[in-house]
């Protein structure tokens, strides 16, 4: 076992769970307000990546000022998406919602190759490539500055939701839709709202991840790792969401990393960790860490 | 309740019963699979490969449906026990064993695998469940990669030699078409009985409400997990023609992607209905080939998306139809199917 | 109101369907030989050179039979090339640059004088790199008897090696694993297979080592090479027994291998992890973004100069330098072919002219695009040494195979990439170090031929 390296691999784990914190962060937002399952989220993720290459590179912007732009149109995509194909399953069972998100993740993966190519493009770097060295351990400054932003992300979605009108409102009608409307709250706005941040999350996330591996395709299929880290935070809580993510993160890191057996390590145990964690986590806890116990009545 | 023909009562308890009710229904049942069984010596092999396909999509998506449309339970792992059943097969064969024995044996490892992945929803439901079958997706392929590659080939997966039958190899579109068609009408047949059993009865309590169905005395686990094995032991069938039809098999043919694609299927075709799985399997193909087919005339007029336009084409398809049929028909084609006939019983009286 | 809209809806779908049913909608080629029934197409079972008629099993009852062979094209006549591979799947973005190459391939060859005369025409099939449809898109072009067909993707090709074989169609695949192109059959591999490349690799290495070691790093006085690749068939195609004991005889140490999964945001581990093993040598076995990957993220380690970084020949491409920008700098790799900073030369010249007369988008400059054009050159060679031979009349893929396997070395677009099979090689073998200079593909040696690597 590579025992010295394991700082290094917690470190690195931290930080590649904090982009899963902020993928899970866009989830909750949605299931939280609408109990619907976004299995989209990554292909929302992938599409803002790619606008913000568009900007860049068609009209010449500068990176910051073509995030800033994204961001925008990734309200209007988010509240657009909720708008035409989630608000006519209002009230449908579960499984409606979870094939739509997903026959969404389809849509958007054809719009996608339609209007930007399946190339892979680059973004101009939002910070520079260079390593943090903080004794024996070795940190990429920007995935630790993505960290750091993601960090800021929760503490703004923290505040919004304690101390916002807005926030109020969203948590209101994520307790019962029925009673929230009756107290005069729209519950369809609340939902087109909650889209549009999780879109925004989803488009941060998406430049984040792209200034550190490339605009691509294969950007989508990290939501794959999220889903575990929701679970384990439970499906309801934004705190959760972080504590998952991280949890997910670290434990990727160090199965991968820590076993130095060539034979072991050929197994690529990091990739299914997760996995098999959201297993256990759903036979001990089903409702994860933080999430809320329904009791059911007939 | 569906309109029946003019003058077709019930006579008996038998006769409420049947499937098929009349003379004219057999004779059309008979008709049909002897044309079914005919096509081979007339249709050419592009449109028997269509066919063979949409043959083992079916068994698939009838097992999901099973757990789906009448227990209400999620799956994305469907893809993941047809790996199961497909890597039985080509280790069973591998070891000398006929694909004639391996194909039920296949059906039932699958059945177990999926038992085992099932069994969370002792505790969980609904979309946990899910999460639960997305786990499986992910697990079984990656077993099948990297645990014994000596046994399971690894990443580059294995070759299947063509199953024989005395003088006769199974190497071909027309060959392959019979077992793969048989296969289709007994588990057909096997759907659409389930429904009509205590089974099916218990089955469809529990997706409708688990808590009354459990106070009813139908034990809730118990079912779930049969209906499990019913899915995946359907699953299981599927891979193994799979397996001997692609004769080539390899981790990434199970993807998650594909189980999307069955749950579409079900989706489509119409959940709780032993015609749905048809429909939709073969609507879901259909419209995939013509996707296929269509794109390079769009590319022609689009030639600067050229590229673009044949990758875009499939998913973007896929993901409208299924959109669609969610909002605008969420019984599937099973239930237009149903209204149309309606429809023309009743003819010329609209209501 | 949705009653209407679905009504719609069911029709236009409806019409989908039925246009779908209806043939397909690139022209239907003129079949050279009026083929009876989908029988096995025959087979020349003597040696190339004679003309000996085609066995009795394909008569001609249309055509008026001519007792020459006839080597020209009839008015009309058309040729068409297939083309089935993966648009939609992990391999897209190298991929769609293919298909404009083959599109821009097809239309320089009409305007050069098509193939003896006939006209050639391109259809394709997507894969999405899932075998189903792989198998149905071969199923739909079995029944036109293509001559010779384009894939790429390992596992597509794997998964209809038997079938190819059965139907006696030769291909041409990008998807150059050991296992698809070995035991000979009628798969031949476009570049040297990756186990191949892999060892001309080592023999470079072990001959250059004092010159190219890392300025930094551990245990410099002979290499010690980590895999860091994909975890998939493509990406582990390279650790075999063969390799493994190739290395050994060479004295290069192989540590281990890492694996991640493509666009992973972090192979930190990978790389800290093959550090720990001992590596100095870096070989990664991917498409362009592993290697930007490792690249970038050996740079934000701080442990660039610890590592002599290389890949097989996929990796040399143009989005890899776009994604990895400077931290690119110094990579090595294996080249199999030439490239578009070669304007010299005769070959890339022409398709420097085509691409900026199809007015193609810059990303489109990558290798798929100047490969994907010079096969079709190739296949043209073929089809056309074939017609030499048996005629128009004798044309099928069989008579293809037999030219492929007959010829020998075979310059595609006048070298830009040279395609070289026999009765037992199914892969070329010569191939060039290339090492990226200031955003630039340099060439470190001459050709150099790959040992023979391939599975037992």
């Amino acid at each position: 076992m590579n025992w010295d390296l394991f700082p290094q691999f917690l470190a690195t784990g931290l930080l590649t769970g904090g982009i899963y914190s902020l993928i899970a962060l866009g989830l909750v937002l949605i299931y939280k307000a609408s109990r619907v399952f976004n299995f989209a989220q990554g292909h929302l993720l992938m599409l803002g990546a790619f606008i913000t290459w568009w900007f860049t590179e068609n009209l010449g912007w500068d990176v910051w000022l073509a995030f800033a732009a994204a961001i925008g149109l990734a309200i209007i995509a988010g509240w657009l998406v909720e708008r035409v194909a989630l608000r006519p399953l209002i009230g449908q069972p579960i499984l409606a919602t979870v094939m739509m998100t997903l026959a969404l993740s389809q849509v958007l993966q054809g719009v996608t190759i339609l209007a930007f190519g399946a190339y892979q493009r680059s973004l101009p770097y939002l910070f520079p490539i260079q390593p943090i060295v903080l004794g024996d351990i070795r940190l990429k400054l920007n995935l630790a500055l993505a960290f750091v932003l993601a960090m800021l992300g929760f503490i703004i979605f923290v505040l919004f939701f304690r101390f916002t009108r807005a926030g109020l409102a969203m948590r209101a009608a994520a307790e019962d839709h029925q009673l929230a409307q009756s107290v005069g709250l729209s519950v369809p706005r609340i939902f087109g709202m909650a889209w549009a941040i999780a879109s925004v999350v989803a488009t941060v996330c998406g430049v984040l991840l792209a200034n550190i591996s490339g605009v691509e395709l294969t950007l989508s299929l990290i939501a794959l790792k999220a889903f575990p880290a929701v679970l384990f935070g439970g499906l309801e809580s934004i705190p959760g969401a972080i504590v998952g993510g991280l949890t997910v993160g670290i434990l990727e890191s160090l199965v991968g990393g820590l076993p130095q057996d060539p034979a072991l390590r050929a197994l690529h145990l990091g990739d299914i960790a997760p996995y098999v964690f959201m297993l256990i986590v759903l036979w001990f806890r089903p409702d994860g860490l933080f999430g809320l116990k329904r009791i059911e009545r007939i | 309740m569906a309109i029946r023909l003019a003058g077709d009562f019930d006579i008996s308890y038998a006769h409420d019963m049947a499937i098929l009710r009349n003379h004219g229904q057999w004779v059309m049942l008979i008709v049909f699979l002897t044309g079914l069984f005919a096509l081979p010596f007339v249709a050419d092999g592009k449109t028997l490969g269509l066919l063979n396909i949409i043959g083992i999509s079916i068994i698939a998506a009838h097992g999901l449906n099973i757990l789906l449309g009448y227990t209400g339970q999620i799956s994305l792992g469907q893809a993941a026990f047809m790996a199961v059943g497909a890597y039985t097969t080509a280790v069973l064969m591998k070891y000398g064993v006929a694909f004639w024995f391996a194909l039920p044996i296949s059906g039932v490892v699958g059945g177990i695998i999926g038992l085992l992945f099932g069994l969370p929803s002792l505790r969980i439901k609904g979309f946990y469940l899910a999460m639960a079958t997305l786990s499986a997706q992910i697990i079984i392929p990656w077993f099948f990669r990297n645990v014994r590659v000596d046994i399971f080939g690894g990443t580059p997966g294995l070759t299947i030699a063509p199953p024989r039958l005395g003088e006769l190899v199974f190497n071909t579109q027309e060959t392959m078409y019979f077992p793969i068609m048989l296969t289709v009408v007994v588990c057909t047949l096997v759907a659409k009985n389930i429904a009509r059993t205590r089974l099916g009865r218990a089955l469809i309590a529990i997706r409708d409400n688990d808590l009354a169905a459990e106070v009813l005395g139908i034990e809730q686990f118990s079912y779930k997990l049969r209906a499990f094995f019913i899915s995946a032991f359907y699953a299981g069938l599927a891979g193994s023609l799979w397996a001997v039809y692609a004769r080539s098999i390899n981790p990434e043919q199970f993807s998650l992607l594909n189980s999307v694609w069955y749950l579409g299927m079900v989706i489509v075709g119409g959940m709780g209905s032993a015609l749905g799985p048809i429909l939709g399997a073969s609507f879901i193909r259909i419209l995939e080939e013509s996707t296929v087919q269509l794109a390079p005339a769009l590319s022609k007029m689009f030639p600067q998306a050229a590229a673009g336009m044949l990758a875009a084409l499939g998913p973007l398809v896929f993901g409208l139809v299924l959109a669609l049929f969610l909002i605008f028909e969420p019984r599937g084609l099973a239930h237009r199917w149903e209204l149309l006939k309606a429809a023309w019983r009743l003819r010329p009286f609209a209501h | 109101m949705n009653k209407i809209v679905l009504t719609i809806t069911l029709v236009v779908m409806a019409v989908l369907v039925l246009t779908a049913c209806a043939p397909a909608p690139a022209p239907t080629p003129v079949p050279p030989t009026p083929a009876p029934k989908p029988t096995e197409p025959p087979k020349p079972t003597t040696a190339p050179a004679t003309t000996a008629p085609q066995p009795t099993a394909a008569p001609k009852p249309t055509d008026v039979p001519k007792p020459a062979l006839r080597t020209k094209a009839n008015p009309g006549e058309t040729i068409t090339l297939y083309h089935l591979g993966d648009v939609t799947g992990p391999l897209a973005a190298i991929t769609t640059p293919l298909v404009s190459g083959f599109d821009d391939g097809v239309k320089y060859l009409n305007k050069t004088g098509g193939i003896r005369g006939a006209q050639v025409l391109l259809e394709m099939s997507d894969t999405a790199s899932q075998v189903d449809r792989a198998i149905l898109g071969y199923n739909r072009f079995r029944e036109k008897k293509p001559l010779v067909l384009q894939m790429y993707g390992s596992g597509e090709t794997e998964a209809l090696k038997a079938r190819l074989a059965e139907d006696k169609i030769p291909v041409l695949t990008a998807g150059v694993s050991s296992k698809g192109s070995y035991p000979p059959g009628y798969v031949f591999a476009v570049v040297p297979i990756y186990t191949d490349q892999f060892g001309l690799f080592i023999d470079w290495l072990v001959l250059n080592w004092d010159k190219v070691k890392p300025a930094k790093g551990q245990g410099l006085d002979s290499p010690k090479i980590a895999l860091v690749t994909w975890d998939s068939a493509f990406g582990r195609d390279v650790l075999t027994a063969e390799t493994r004991a190739y290395a050994e005889r060479k004295g290069v140490k192989i540590v281990g291998q890492e694996l991640f999964t493509p666009g992973a945001p972090d192979v930190t581990t990978q790389i800290l992890a093959a550090k720990k093993a001992g590596a100095n040598v870096i070989y990664t076995n991917t498409l362009a973004h592993g290697p930007a990957q490792i690249l970038k993220d050996t740079v934000s380690l701080g442990v660039r100069e610890e590592f002599l970084i290389a890949g097989c020949n996929w990796t040399l491409d143009l989005s890899m330098l776009g994604l990895a920008r400077e931290a690119a700098e110094g990579f090595y790799g294996v080249f199999p072919n030439h490239w578009w900073d070669d304007a010299d030369h005769p070959g890339v010249k022409i398709i420097q002219a085509e691409f900026a007369a199809n007015n193609r988008k810059p990303a489109e400059r990558a290798v798929g695009y100047l490969l994907a054009f010079s096969f079709v050159e190739a296949m043209k060679q073929y089809i056309e040494k074939t017609i030499d031979r048996v005629g128009f009349e004798g044309l099928t893929g069989a008579a293809v195979y037999e030219t492929i396997v007959a010829t020998g070395e075979l310059k595609a677009m006048q070298g830009v990439t040279a395609l070289d099979y026999n009765k037992d090689r199914r892969a070329p073998s010569k191939a060039r170090i290339v090492q990226v200079q200031k955003g630039k593909f340099v060439y470190l040696t001459d050709w150099m031929t790959a040992p023979d690597l391939k599975p037992k």
